[in-house]
């Protein structure tokens, strides 16, 4: 009777366990068994899905709501500089090319995840304008430390003011 | 606990393995369904390309056909040296007998590593980069061939004989930029986001279709930065070379190509 206790609750805790991984701020590669999440081949991203080049950066969904596209790769982010409005909630999608990275906005309580193989998609607002550093925050490899893209904040006004083809990417400094 | 009078121990242990197993089998099941699903997606898509749309986004840019699966990196690096060598005498008069070039704007063969060497191949059949030169050379020549002759080009030594080459290096003495050329090969920029040139060129350590720079011509590397920071070569894949180039400031390009053509790149004779 005891055993066949302590059976149940392990397997209810196993369930638990795989179960909660949708809650994870990453999509983890062990849901895509159970048909949750995406699965893409790192090795081809720049041949087909939503992260081919001409689909990186930011882009306006239907609803008005802006979707960032990002590769994170050994060891650059792409694009490497991102341009969005304050106060709004932007969409980061992004997936790495080769190994996990992981980035943080400097400056802002935010950050991701960016695993291969998985899409990583989390929900900002920005509160103040300003320019943000995004350094790689897991060791990627030999050039690690030099691995670091830009979000720049800007005011509602002046991201309107924008055209479309400058949204997408911006000039880092 | 006398349980061994409850159950004989054997009856416990097929029970547990049984429920072991039913846990590995259903595993394996959804992970088949999973599998199955996506390479009848895949082989739907290769098989119809023309006919299904393969991104719903109309203008969609590739920037190389090459994508480094594990069938494509065995294709690319299990080259026959030998043949390599026979196919590379119609290299031998633009490129050199040993790899190294007599002509500053041509490429250094020697010592490149078979992945590089093979996608650029595969990009000039392609059409993916452009060269008046080498487009209608790569047309000829199969995937087997290219990696053929890869094997062969990676073979060569990259210290040239300084008798039979002396077009490379360039010049040996100390580049007047050599102090940002070295900042930039070793440390990169972060604040600009340019990773240090070694961790993706070697020695410190490669990702795939990157060229070891050790042995490579000065005038050529800097026309390939320009080209690559003003987009007319667009070959790399997932936008990193273009990315790390259009950062770089002109007199940084210089300084880098003339560190590396005048053979003072980290990797000499390493491989």
């Amino acid at each position: 009777m005891k055993k066949k206790i302590g059976f149940v609750a392990a397997l209810i805790l196993f369930t638990v366990a795989i179960l909660s991984t949708r809650y994870y701020m990453v999509d983890l590669p062990v849901y895509h068994f159970l048909g949750g999440g995406e699965v893409l081949d790192p090795a081809t991203l720049h041949l087909r899905g939503e992260f081919v080049e001409s689909n990186l950066g930011a882009a306006e969904g239907p609803s008005g709501s802006l979707t960032v596209r990002m590769i994170a790769q050994q060891f650059v982010f792409v694009p490497q500089c991102v341009e969005v409005p304050v106060g709004v909630p932007i969409t980061f999608r992004m997936t790495s090319a080769d190994v996990v990275h992981m980035l943080s906005f400097l400056g802002t309580d935010y950050g991701l995840k960016v695993v291969p193989g998985a899409i990583t998609e989390a929900t900002f607002t920005f509160a103040k304008p300003g320019t943000f550093k995004i350094p790689c925050h897991e060791f990627c490899g030999a050039g690690h430390y030099a691995m670091r893209g830009q979000l720049n904040v800007v005011p509602q006004d002046q991201f309107a003011s924008l055209l479309p083809s400058e949204r997408r990417t911006c000039e880092l400094r | 606990m006398n349980y061994a009078s409850r159950a004989p121990r054997l009856r416990i242990v097929m029970r547990w393995l049984g429920t072991l197993v039913a846990l590995c089998v259903i595993t394996v099941l959804l992970a088949r369904r999973d599998s199955s699903a996506q390479s009848s997606v895949k082989s739907a898509s290769a098989k119809s390309a023309s006919a299904k749309p393969v991104n719903a986004e109309p203008m969609v840019r590739i920037p190389s056909n090459v994508a480094w699966t594990v069938q494509v990196v065995n294709t690319a690096s299990g080259g026959d040296a030998f043949r390599g060598l026979l196919l590379a005498r119609r290299c031998n008069h633009c490129h050199g007998e040993e790899g190294f070039s007599s002509v500053p704007a041509f490429p250094n063969l020697a010592g490149l590593d078979r992945l590089s060497f093979w996608k650029q191949m595969q990009d000039f059949r392609s059409g993916k980069r452009s060269s008046p030169v080498m487009q209608p050379i790569a047309e000829g020549l199969s995937a087997r061939d290219s990696a053929d002759l890869a094997a062969y080009f990676a073979m060569l030594p990259t210290a040239s004989d300084p008798q039979d080459n002396r077009a490379f290096p360039q010049a040996m003495h100390q580049p007047p930029r050599a102090s940002i050329a070295i900042r930039l090969i070793v440390f990169g920029d972060g604040q600009r986001g340019i990773p240090p040139c070694q961790s993706c060129h070697g020695p410190v350590s490669y990702v795939k279709g990157a060229p070891p720079l050790a042995a490579q011509n000065g005038a050529y590397l800097e026309q390939q930065l320009e080209h690559f920071s003003d987009g007319n070569r667009a070959n790399d894949i997932n936008v990193r070379m273009r990315s790390v180039a259009r950062q770089l400031t002109a007199e940084e390009k210089t300084a880098v190509s003339e560190y590396y053509g005048a053979g003072l790149g980290p990797g000499v004779n390493s491989r």
